[in-house]
């Protein structure tokens, strides 16, 4: 037997603690990767078997042809989304180089710009020219606008985490956390791209 | 298993200083679940508009039912405190140290347990319990079925309710079924057998525990509401016409999911971040394969199920056309997303189980496993393949045809890294000392019982073969003897291994032995009745059947209650040894792995200093060890 007393394993070195979280989160990334290729899928699925040409119904007496709205929206977002996510990165660059000003700027940036691809989102439910009910193509683009919703609302809030933690200087001695956010940010930007692509194919 | 020591913990003399945290519990947060539930079920009912005239039926009704049930699902879970980390980490106000000592449970006795206590321990106590309950509710709702069975003419219960029976026990058998291997002993004694001081997130650990128990309510709830009359797969477009109780079943599959991620992201991390120095991938145990092998399949195969489960809410609830054929949908979606869980899901339960018997195995032949490599090898094998057959549960459904050919394939060439495992644990066995005890037998049980639902697998998986046999009641007895047949078997072999080091005390040996009989007995009298039946053409999920199937169902129904006497025997063994079994020594089975190398009660912090693994942990009948 021998015995080690120099370390203590309450203060454990802070990238051996952020190594541990950002696996932890890749892999709940992974997860999540699944459930947007399965949307994905979805989409093609249904838009190849064009079940009783009810992918996008024709005209009928009592309701208009249903045709795609155009993507430019999502990639509107998802340009937007993009921007948030150069912020971040300017953010964790200025972190790793001691520049808490820096952190606080481009940290508040990215909030601001997850909080803006938000709004834009819920106000494109607003905007199409259908209803729940107008078919395959129709449940397919609200899946994908509510997912999207949802990962931009949980990237909105873990931004203003961020931000605030930031402002308070909660990332001078070891920055793991603003680390991870990046990590987050990079797949809910891919995902968000995944979506806008599927829906270019309508 | 020699170790050496390092890292002494700190001892706290700090008074705890919490805030909301005290205040949460189990009560407040089913107060807070129902409260919130009532309230957007009153706001729903006023404020929702009524459908248009195009919108499908049931829509309104479904919105109520599925806005209450979340309701219920963030009241619940903000009653018993998981929101309090992530809001604190929002504001900047991360837990102290006090905060998360407290979190742990430490010093609180009984309390910790209806608490979002971390410590891992409690919560593989809570998840033994939970598991227990769901067995004891499926056990119930199994003799219901066999109760209905008892005449051709069925009857007794209403179709409907005996519809929603068979659902409802088959999906709380399946979630009971992943969760009793991995749940009470991937959490209490698969960090202390890797040499860590808990996992790695205690708080997701709490949080994959309380979801489970968050999900239930949906899924009782929806008993009374038309109950889940659709089976356990819940197929569409026939689960968007059933009743309202449907959407407990959705609300039921999305949580349980949300669980199933966490807990796999959780035990994952904690498994490669965390291991003591020394543990090198070739001395890691391998329960810990399986473990980690069961929930890294359900990681990527979980999120699928969840998602065919949002798109049934949204067909029901909102009117898309997902699954509805005359809209554009395609029950075939439903199928491939389904059955793309259902399979990798399949050896989620098994994995583990079988991996707990090849940790027993050296134990009680006093021999080391025998290669390694091999069971390494197989587990691997199975995972892989495991994602590529999924479409064998389809063969008959007429999606594509030409597809089946390969599916067969795959789906036979499974059964090579499965004779990997049997062949381990054969030549583990094969002239070794063998210590008589229940985890022993149940080796038997399993390689008894596993060859039987491999072999009829492979008769199922055979696409001619299945063109008879599909919807039949053998495919019942057959997936019976691979999750139950094999998978409990393992379950239960290791609660009676683990039993003393979770509880301190030995389970009642002439208890556990008579259970141990009576439930084989029982379970092989049961299910080789339905493969008679089966064979004979009786249909699977029926309240009535031909008087010509009458025989084999007795003998179903005999067996079954044989298995039941056996459950009761063992659930008295349990509850009497926990209260006043005799006291186990550190390790009573004189076994190698680590978590036999802590005392009795496991300290708040699993070991004193860390310890550093030098030697095989299947060394056994070697000079050195």
């Amino acid at each position: 037997m021998s015995v080690d007393t120099h370390a203590n394993p309450h203060h454990e070195h802070p990238d051996v603690v952020g190594s541990r979280n950002r696996l932890g989160v890749i892999l709940l990334i992974v997860a999540d990767v699944a459930f947007a290729l399965s949307m994905v899928f979805t989409f093609f699925y249904l838009k190849a078997q064009n079940v009783n040409e009810m992918w996008l119904p024709a005209a009928t007496e009592e309701n208009p042809a249903i045709t795609p709205v155009s993507s430019s929206g999502a990639w509107r977002i998802t340009a937007i989304a993009a921007v948030g996510l150069i912020a971040h990165f300017m953010a964790l660059r200025n972190v790793r180089s001691g520049n808490q000003s820096g952190l606080k700027t481009f940290g508040l940036m990215a909030f601001i710009a997850s909080l803006f691809a938000t709004v834009l989102q819920i106000q494109q439910f607003g905007t199409v020219p259908f209803t729940f009910y107008s078919g395959a193509y129709a449940s397919c683009w609200y899946l994908f606008a509510v997912m999207n919703t949802v990962h931009l609302l949980l990237t909105a809030f873990i931004s203003l985490g961020n931000w605030n933690r930031s402002r308070l200087g909660l990332y001078k001695a070891d920055h793991w956390h603003v680390d991870i956010v990046n990590v987050w940010w990079v797949w809910m930007v891919v995902s968000s791209l995944l979506g806008a692509f599927s829906l270019s194919f309508a | 298993m020699t170790t050496m020591m390092e890292h002494p913990a700190p001892t706290s003399g700090h008074s705890p200083k919490v805030g909301i945290i005290r205040h949460l519990n189990i009560f407040t947060a089913f107060a807070l679940g129902a409260l919130t539930a009532i309230v957007v079920w009153r706001l729903s009912l006023s404020l929702l508009p009524a459908d248009s005239e195009s919108a499908p039926l049931f829509t309104r009704e479904d919105k109520i039912t599925l806005l209450s049930m979340i309701g219920w699902f963030v009241g619940f879970m903000t009653g018993i405190g998981a929101l309090v980390a992530p809001f604190r980490w929002v504001m900047g106000k991360d837990l102290s140290h006090e905060e998360n000592m407290y979190l742990a449970g430490k010093d609180m006795g009984v309390k910790r347990y209806f608490r979002y206590t971390t410590d891992h321990k409690v919560v593989g106590i809570q998840y033994l319990v939970i598991t227990m309950t769901i067995f004891g509710m499926g056990g119930i709702l199994a003799m219901l079925i066999r109760a209905n069975l008892g005449t051709p003419e069925g009857g007794w219960i209403h179709p409907q309710a005996y519809n929603s029976i068979v659902g409802t026990h088959g999906i709380i058998m399946i979630v009971g079924t992943i969760i009793m291997v991995t749940g009470p002993f991937g959490n209490y004694i698969m960090p202390i057998m890797i040499g860590a001081r808990d996992m790695a997130f205690p708080r997701l650990n709490a949080l994959s525990f309380w979801l489970i128990v968050a999900a239930a309510i949906p899924l009782i709830w929806g008993q009374f509401i038309g109950g889940i009359s659709t089976g356990w797969s819940a197929y569409n477009p026939l689960a968007g016409q059933a009743p309202l109780g449907m959407n407990g079943y959705i609300m039921f599959i999305c949580i349980f999911a949300l669980s199933t991620m966490v807990a796999g992201a959780n035990i994952t991390t904690t498994v490669v971040r965390m291991r003591a120095r020394g543990m090198t991938w070739n001395r890691t145990p391998i329960f810990i394969y399986g473990v980690v092998a069961s929930v890294a399949l359900a990681l990527p195969a979980f999120p699928v199920f969840f998602l065919s489960q949002v798109m049934s809410g949204m067909d029901r609830a909102l009117g898309t056309s997902f699954y509805d054929t005359a809209r554009g949908g395609s029950g075939w979606l439903y199928e491939n997303l389904f059955w793309i869980m259902g399979h990798p899901e399949v050896y989620v339960i098994l994995i583990p189980a079988v991996a707990a018997l090849m940790e027993m195995a050296p134990v009680f032949t006093r021999r080391p496993l025998f290669s390694f490599n091999v069971a390494v090898m197989g587990i691997a094998g199975i995972c892989g393949l495991s994602v590529l057959v999924w479409a064998h549960h389809m063969y008959m459904s007429g999606w594509a045809p030409l597809l089946n050919a390969p599916f067969m394939l795959t789906t036979e060439l499974i059964s090579i890294p499965t004779g990997m495992l049997f062949l381990v644990l054969v030549g583990t066995l094969w002239r070794g000392r063998l210590w008589m005890t229940v985890p022993t037998m149940s080796i038997f049980a399993l390689l008894w019982n596993f060859m039987i639902g491999g072999v009829t697998g492979i008769y199922l998986s055979d696409v001619p073969a299945d063109a008879f046999l599909h919807g039949s009641m053998y495919v019942t007895a057959h997936f019976h003897y691979t999750l139950m047949g094999a998978g409990l078997t393992g379950a239960i072999a290791s609660l009676v291994y683990w039993f003393p080091k979770m509880t301190g005390r030995m389970l009642d040996t002439k208890l556990s032995w008579a259970s141990f009989w009576l439930v084989q007995i029982g379970f092989n009298v049961a299910f080789i009745g339905m493969f008679f039946v089966g064979l004979q053409g009786q249909p699977r999920r029926v309240e009535a059947y031909a008087a010509i199937f009458n025989k084999g169902n007795l003998v179903t129904s005999i067996g079954a209650a044989t298995i039941m006497t056996g459950m009761l025997i063992l659930l008295a063994a349990v509850i009497g040894s926990w209260r006043n079994g005799v006291k186990a020594s550190m390790n009573p089975w004189h076994a190698k792995s680590l978590e036999w190398t802590v005392p009795n009660p496991v300290p708040l912090e699993n070991f004193e200093t860390l310890p550093v693994v030098t030697e095989d942990v299947y060394g056994y009948g070697r000079k050195s060890s």
